[in-house]
């Protein structure tokens, strides 16, 4: 794609409140031309409002959104050049296929030609182009999703906005749609803010993931950094499946102790009410006598591959990946490994992660 | 075990008359309900079915038949006559064509009128917010007041006086709107619009009268189209306000950000899809503007009289009614209805809206 495609869009300062009740909280961000980028959050975090800012279906309440140099904040939503996949999709029910993809180009006046070619070209992108006769009620709602992907790209916009678009599809389709957005993005070059309470989505998709909670923007980095290195609670807890365990206990020089277990970490420095992190994957099932965390199996469930064990350490829970062969029995005694490496470590009180 | 065995066995064994009084499968109706359901459906299709039938057959009956008795069988109890017919239609052509031509201009008038303002005000009552302030509708009120005591009482051209009063009026809204805290919504805006509806017609119908006659519309089409369009259109903004809200925002939304204007939205998106209840909104107000009477009484003598007057003025005159001849005009009038009702029938029709959004 030409370059003039590929724009900039920056937040700065956004907030944005209904009456008293505030939803988005001075966001600064800024996104780099054909970049993918996911807002990721729960509902309520702000996500959708967000994008819906810079749609221009929203005004923020103070600070400004800039597509490229334009400062868009208080511009019409269609001077914006950017376009918009809804959760819905939100397809015209009375118009057929390639009526509803030649939308966007019908109501700014291109010519017949100019359209129906057009019209080819993005429904091909997506597999419609069987399809143009059909009406929206006659297709799979995977195939109204790409109706709806091919009406956004067929006008090459400036800015891609999604909204949730894969979460009214079923598990299978949702994996092999996510493999071809990711695959499009790439082809087009075209920048794509994209809205989603999937963390699985947001880590394949993306190049860089911004997670906000109530409003305030939590981290923003690539999803290895993420993964590897979350700036909070908040985020080690939203991020990775099964979740990241969490073990309330006291830091004494850099060794975490509970009752039921103790761990030497890379963390120097001391804390009453600390929170230990350990992935289920970066702990291990002990033989040894000294094991870092003794208790008993409270379950253990048979996932394919492996076999997820939670543990109850005097009262406290410990989840951990075993082998898929793991044999025991809910009651048995266990014990529990993890290197000082995987350890991550929280502020009980604040969140703040501890370095 | 046992016990719920010896229940399943019990169901199995009930009688003839239990099963009577028991629903055969979940959705079914038992038997003893269907027939309670199916007569109490006859009885009524009866009550509406009958007073149409008496009017057709009366219809074809001749002065001396009405007069002598009831009969309801024709060939068999009276021989049709077409007697009523020939008066009406041939002899009295123009008088009944010049009312059927006026009702069907001023109904048709007024329903494109009614819908086309209705829907336009009910779509925007849908999509805006209006926060007109409490305050404000106060000064403008009182101001009409006073600028109307000040006319009558003092006698100065009400023109001059009016001007002033709305020149002060927006001065005034400038100076205190920021004083003004109590806001109104749209759903109060709804509720003025539906209780001009409430307000019975025969309270304004003077008023009405001696406006009209002051301005030259008494006995004109438009007078009257304009009359019909006032009356129904709370009925248009109440009806198609629902019919708006239940399209899904995201719709109109994409639109928007795809570049198309509102009125373009309103045009190529809303309306298409909002056409089963257009089409019902647009068939209840025809009929209710075909049927009306009241202001058609006070405000139509000759020139614009519809066929509602025509029905009426069979009852004049000191021959007593004139069944045979009002039945006539009643069949002519009915068939219009009946006509537009099957025409829309297929535009009402449900699932317009499938594969819009999910599901």
């Amino acid at each position: 794609m030409s370059s003039s495609n590929r724009a900039s869009v920056t937040f700065d300062k956004v907030a944005k409140s209904f009456g008293s009740v505030s939803v988005l909280e001075e966001l600064t961000l800024a996104v780099e031309p054909g970049e993918f980028l996911v807002l990721l959050g729960a509902s309520g975090s702000g996500k959708t409002t967000a994008l819906r800012i810079l749609a221009g279906l929203e005004t923020p309440s103070s600070g400004h959104v800039k597509i490229g140099e334009t400062n868009v904040t208080e511009m019409l939503p269609k001077y914006r050049n950017v376009a918009m996949v809804f959760q819905s999709y939100a397809l015209y029910p009375h118009k057929t296929v390639g009526e509803n993809i030649g939308f966007p180009l019908k109501v700014r006046g291109v010519g017949e030609a100019e359209m129906k070619a057009a019209i080819f070209d993005a429904a091909r992108q997506v597999e419609l182009d069987p399809l143009l006769d059909r009406y929206p009620r006659q297709l799979s709602g995977g195939q109204r999703q790409r109706v709806a992907l091919a009406r956004a790209i067929v006008r090459r916009p400036a800015v891609f906005l999604m909204d949730e678009p894969l979460s009214n599809l079923d598990a299978k389709l949702r994996g092999h749609m996510r493999a071809e957005l990711k695959h499009m993005q790439h082809e087009l070059g075209i920048t794509t803010i994209y809205v989603t309470h999937d963390q699985i989505e947001a880590m394949t998709l993306a190049h860089r993931v911004a997670i906000l909670e109530k409003g305030v923007l939590q981290q923003l980095a690539t999803p290895r950094e993420i993964y590897n290195n979350p700036a909070n609670l908040f985020v080690a807890g939203f991020i990775g499946a099964p979740p990241m365990n969490f073990l309330k206990g006291t830091l004494k020089d850099g060794l975490f102790e509970m009752k039921g277990g103790r761990l030497g970490t890379s963390v120097k420095g001391s804390l009453e009410h600390a929170t230990l992190g350990i992935r289920p994957e970066d702990a291990q099932i002990s033989t040894k006598k000294a094991a870092a965390f003794t208790g008993h199996i409270y379950t253990n469930e048979l996932i394919g591959d492996h076999t997820l064990v939670t543990a109850d350490i005097d009262g406290q829970m410990l989840t951990v990946k075993a082998p898929k062969e793991f044999a025991g029995a809910p009651g048995d005694a266990i014990g529990i490994d993890a290197p000082a490496n995987a350890a991550y470590l929280f502020d009980a009180s604040t969140g703040a992660r501890l370095r | 075990m046992a016990e719920i065995n010896s229940s399943f066995q019990h169901a199995n064994q009930r009688t003839m008359l239990a099963r009577f009084f028991e629903q055969p499968s979940v959705g079914k109706m038992a038997p003893a309900t269907a027939v309670l359901v199916y007569t109490i459906l006859a009885l009524w299709t009866l009550f509406v079915i009958f007073p149409l039938y008496w009017v057709l057959i009366t219809s074809f009956k001749l002065p001396q038949t009405v007069n002598e008795g009831p009969f309801y069988i024709p060939f068999v109890d009276f021989t049709p006559s077409l007697h009523a017919w020939n008066t009406l239609i041939v002899t009295n052509f123009a008088d009944t064509v010049r009312s059927f031509f006026n009702s069907m201009v001023i109904a048709i008038g007024s329903t494109l009128f009614c819908v086309g303002v209705g829907s336009m005000a009910a779509y925007a009552l849908a999509r805006i917010q209006y926060k007109p302030k409490l305050g404000s509708i106060l000064v403008f009120v009182l101001l009409l007041i006073g600028a109307t005591i000040i006319t009558v009482a003092a006698g100065l051209d009400w023109k001059i006086v009016f001007s002033a009063a709305l020149a002060i009026f927006f001065l005034l809204v400038r100076a205190l709107s920021k004083h003004f805290t109590k806001q109104l919504t749209n759903n109060d805006i709804l509720f003025w619009i539906i209780s001009q509806r409430i307000l019975p017609p025969i309270v304004v119908i003077i008023p009405i009268y001696m406006m009209f006659q002051s301005i030259g519309l008494v006995d004109t089409h438009v007078g009257l189209i304009l009359a019909y369009a006032c009356a129904n259109l709370p009925i248009v903004v109440w009806l198609m306000h629902d019919f708006f809200a239940a399209i899904p925002i995201e719709m109109e939304e994409s639109a928007q950000l795809d570049g198309a204007t509102r009125l373009y939205i309103f045009w190529d998106i809303v309306l298409p899809l909002t056409r089963p209840g257009l089409a019902a909104t647009t068939l209840l107000t025809m009929i209710l503007c075909w049927n009306e009477y009241l202001l058609a009484v006070f405000l139509s003598t000759s020139n614009a009289q519809t066929m509602p007057i025509l029905v009426a003025a069979m009852n004049a005159g000191d021959r007593g009614v004139l069944w045979w001849s009002m039945c006539v005009v009643i069949v002519v009038m009915i068939v219009p209805v009946i006509a537009m009702a099957v025409i829309l029938q297929r535009f009402i029709a449900k699932g317009v809206l499938t594969g819009a959004v999910k599901g």
